[in-house]
């Protein structure tokens, strides 16, 4: 039994030793690390690390050796680790330093934690040393020799291997022993040195250059990088971030310019480079062509818009490619004027897209009108589909949709479509199976035909029950979505503005936002090789005939104001957003146009032409469709035509922008309408010279 | 509808990085996983970008593709490596100081201008992109 006894004491020896050796490794390692002293730092894992290794071991000797002996009286002496360990625990949580030191000086280790009852009965015999340590071992608790991990990265790995030898066995002999301790200490060592980086990278938050030499950790074989690179989740990625990329790169201004360095002269470029119209304070310049190989290759821009919400954003919308019947028929792109090579977004249809507009309620929404008849809401945070389409039968369209728009207020709007047949149909944005409400324009009594074709239509800004379309046969109809006093829902027979001989290709109503109301001017565009001003008379009006009229059976016949007669077929006329006098026009020798009633009406301000693109054919690609003015600002315009290029254009202080804007430039125009209608009613011409 | 924007994802992939690489000024591009650092696909003279580094004062810029032709493979591939480790580690440790400083933010774009290029880095949850161009001359 006493032998037993001293078996043990010596294995306690042991462990308190090997503790001892490591907790002084420890601690100069965070002294060398951390100059503010031992005592501050708290437990980390890697010290709950260590003590799990540590109890691990404890097991190993002396659960195992209790085992052993159970019917020995040397049971008393050993205790359950628990207790150990918690006094472990109190030890180095309280005062790690002063434990350490105390331990390197008493050979006799842990003398606090051995204090119960059954341990005195144990230091009766006295400590034998260190030595003695090393003159008994596993010999109780090994059957084979202990095979050292190849590598010992993680505890789970070095404790597994170390639990089957924990079996009782013939001793080993010295030199096994020693050579044993000597891995288990490299073991340890290796574990510390791995502990020691990871709790550097955890509190320092530094990688150690040993981190970068197993970099990477592993290369990808051939089939992983594969899957990687085909997963959506890479596409995706790669979409959204060389989007930032490319607008990182195409961000013109250098925010490290150092304006007190010499620098190379640069010219003002502004004069001499570029595409530029016009002149002084009325130049128009080229800013940008946005045109992608993919998607704007053989495909006419058949609309445009401006971002209300962004103003650095415009819309497309194109007709098919004829050459690649496998993409999809409708495209609708919208570019950023601060990532010129590719489209922020590209929506797709199975029609040709006609018409295409963002909605002026919810910056998210874009609504667009098909050759199928199918109005098309998309969503730009749902990817290309629309999310919401029309049916292609029963009560919707079933003819091409060239014009949609969304009227109403915040809370209450609808999408309004119109069809080449007539058809008027109100839509709810958030159902699109069915329409909410359907109308047909017919062409009123004195029309030897019934049929009416609309090729556009206008809502003025104060009314969204009141409308203009511009029919096939170059008359212009009011129009009410509702009955209403002296009026049924349709084309108002009582009016028609009548002056084109071609179909009208676009009517604009003013913008009207300033001192003096010029809501009820519209200009419209026609292939007669025209573009008329007119007057709009109020929806409610049931007067009688007014001075200009030509009454003809109860019916009034309006003629323009003016008449800006042009070398070519017109495609698109629109009033400038800010300058009330200022509007552009797009004709079909590719010509935009700028006009300032207010300055000249017989001749435009400004007048350019986009730049060709160098791949573009020659021969017919220069007609221009549409022109868009950017609403918040009014400088910026964008126009397209057959060649598939957006271009945009800035204009100067006089055409556009909202500085040095005079009250004087709406009481001119007004002025100048007051005086066309006093003309007109003198000699009833259609045309007036002023 | 044949959707045939997502009809070849590796063409879609080559069109997107491709349109990258031939805007004027860049280098190379890298993309990388986050989470190991993997080279997930390179383009460009990657290698060229270490050696500028390395071999600035000697060098003129003419001289880099001679050093491109005369570097064998595995020396190319290795200062690729070289660079996606050093972008790497670089992007761990902004990811570390944005976690520093609030712990629901997250790092979003890195650019980093040297007096001879820039390096616009796009983290991600799951991968990086780095491009690597010439800054305009100033």
């Amino acid at each position: 039994m006493q032998q037993r006894r001293d078996e043990i004491i010596a294995k306690r020896e042991r462990l308190a030793e090997l503790k001892r050796q490591r907790e002084l490794r420890a601690s100069q390692a965070t002294a060398s690390r951390q100059s503010i002293g031992t005592d501050l730092i708290s437990p980390t894992p890697s010290r709950l690390e260590n003590r799990r290794e540590i109890e691990s071991l404890i097991k190993n000797l002396v659960g195992e050796s209790l085992s052993t002996g159970a019917n020995s009286p040397a049971r008393r002496g050993s205790r359950p680790n628990s207790v150990l360990s918690a006094g472990e625990l109190s030890n180095e949580t309280s005062d790690i330093g002063s434990f350490q030191i105390g331990q390197q000086k008493a050979p006799t280790p842990q003398p606090q934690v051995l204090s119960t009852v059954s341990l005195t009965t144990i230091y009766e015999c006295p400590p034998s040393p260190v030595k003695e340590v090393f003159s008994y071992s596993k010999g109780v608790q090994t059957t084979e020799e202990w095979i050292p991990p190849n590598r010992a990265r993680a505890f789970s790995e070095s404790d597994n291997e170390e639990l089957p030898t924990a079996t009782p066995s013939k001793r080993l002999s010295r030199r096994e022993r020693d050579r044993e301790e000597e891995l288990r200490e490299k073991i340890r060592r290796e574990i510390e040195e791995e502990l020691k980086a990871t709790r550097e990278l955890v509190t320092d938050g530094v990688l150690k250059p040993t981190s970068a030499a197993n970099f990477p950790v592993r290369a990808l074989t051939g089939e992983e990088l594969k899957a990687v690179t085909q997963s959506n989740d890479f596409m995706d990625f790669l979409d959204r971030s060389t989007k930032v990329i490319e607008k990182a790169l195409d961000q013109e201004y250098d925010i490290l310019t150092d304006y007190t360095l010499q620098v190379v002269d640069v010219d003002d470029d502004d004069e001499q480079h570029g595409n530029i119209g016009g002149k002084g304070r009325r130049k128009v310049k080229e800013v940008v062509q946005f045109y992608d190989d993919r998607y704007s290759k053989k495909r006419m821009i058949s609309s445009i818009d401006f971002s209300p919400k962004f103003p650095e954003l415009v819309l497309a919308s194109y007709t098919k490619n004829p050459t690649a019947p496998h993409d999809p028929d409708g495209i609708v792109q919208v570019w950023n004027m601060h990532l010129q090579d590719r489209a922020e977004f590209v929506f797709q249809a199975q029609s040709d897209i006609l018409t295409a507009k963002f909605s002026p309620f919810h910056p998210n929404l874009i609504i667009g009108g098909a050759y199928s008849g199918q109005v098309l809401l998309w969503d730009n945070r749902a990817g290309k589909a629309p999310v919401q389409k029309t049916p292609l039968t029963g009560s919707g369209h079933t003819h091409p949709v060239y014009c949609v728009d969304i009227v109403g207020t915040q809370n209450a709007n609808n999408i309004i479509s119109c069809s080449t047949d007539g058809a008027v149909c109100g839509w709810s944005v958030d159902m699109l199976a069915q329409p909410q409400e359907s109308l047909t324009l017919v062409a009123p009594p004195p029309a030897k035909n019934e049929d009416l074709s609309p090729t556009c239509m206008a809502f003025p800004q104060a009314d969204p029950t009141f409308f203009l379309v511009g029919s096939e046969e170059g008359t212009i109809f009011p129009c009410h979505r509702y009955d209403r006093a002296g009026a049924k829902a349709g084309v108002d027979a009582r009016v028609s503005y009548r002056g084109h001989a071609a179909p009208v290709m676009s009517v604009n109503f003013h913008p009207a936002r300033g001192p003096v109301d010029l809501g009820d001017l519209v200009l419209s565009s026609s292939l007669d090789w025209s573009v008329k001003m007119w007057k709009v008379r109020a929806p409610a009006a049931t007067s009688a005939v007014g001075p200009g009229l030509g009454a003809v059976g109860g019916e009034a016949h309006v003629t323009p104001l003016l008449d800006f007669v042009r070398e070519d077929v017109v495609y698109d006329a629109a009033w400038s957003p800010i300058k009330p006098g200022v509007f552009s026009l797009v004709d079909g020798a590719g010509w935009l146009e700028l006009w300032d009633i207010t300055v000249e009406t017989e001749e435009p301000v400004a007048r350019i032409s986009p730049s060709p693109r160098k791949d573009g054919r020659t021969m017919l690609s220069k007609s221009l469709n549409k022109v868009a003015w950017e609403q918040s600002e009014g400088k910026r315009l964008a126009t397209g035509g057959i060649d598939g290029a957006l271009t945009m254009f800035e204009v100067g202080p006089d055409l556009g922008g909202k500085e040095g804007l005079k009250n004087e430039e709406w009481t001119n125009v007004k002025k100048l309408v007051n005086r066309l209608e006093a003309v007109r009613g003198v000699n009833g011409a259609a045309s007036v010279v002023v | 509808m044949s959707d045939t924007a997502l009809g070849n994802v590796s063409d879609a992939l080559e069109e997107t990085l491709g349109r990258l690489s031939k805007k004027p000024g860049v280098k190379a591009t890298i993309v990388l996983d986050r989470v190991s650092g993997s080279i997930l696909k390179t383009s460009g003279q990657v290698a060229s970008i270490r050696k500028t580094n390395s071999s600035n004062q000697t060098v003129g810029s003419g001289s880099f593709s001679n050093n491109d032709t005369a570097a064998p493979g595995s020396s190319l591939d290795q200062g690729v490596e070289e660079l996606a480790s050093m972008v790497w580690n670089f992007v761990s440790s902004a990811g570390d100081l944005v976690q520093g400083i609030d712990t629901e933010d997250e790092l979003k774009l890195l650019r980093l201008r040297t007096k001879k290029q820039e390096l616009v880095i796009v983290p991600d949850a799951k991968y990086l992109l780095i491009v690597v161009h010439d800054t305009p001359p100033a």
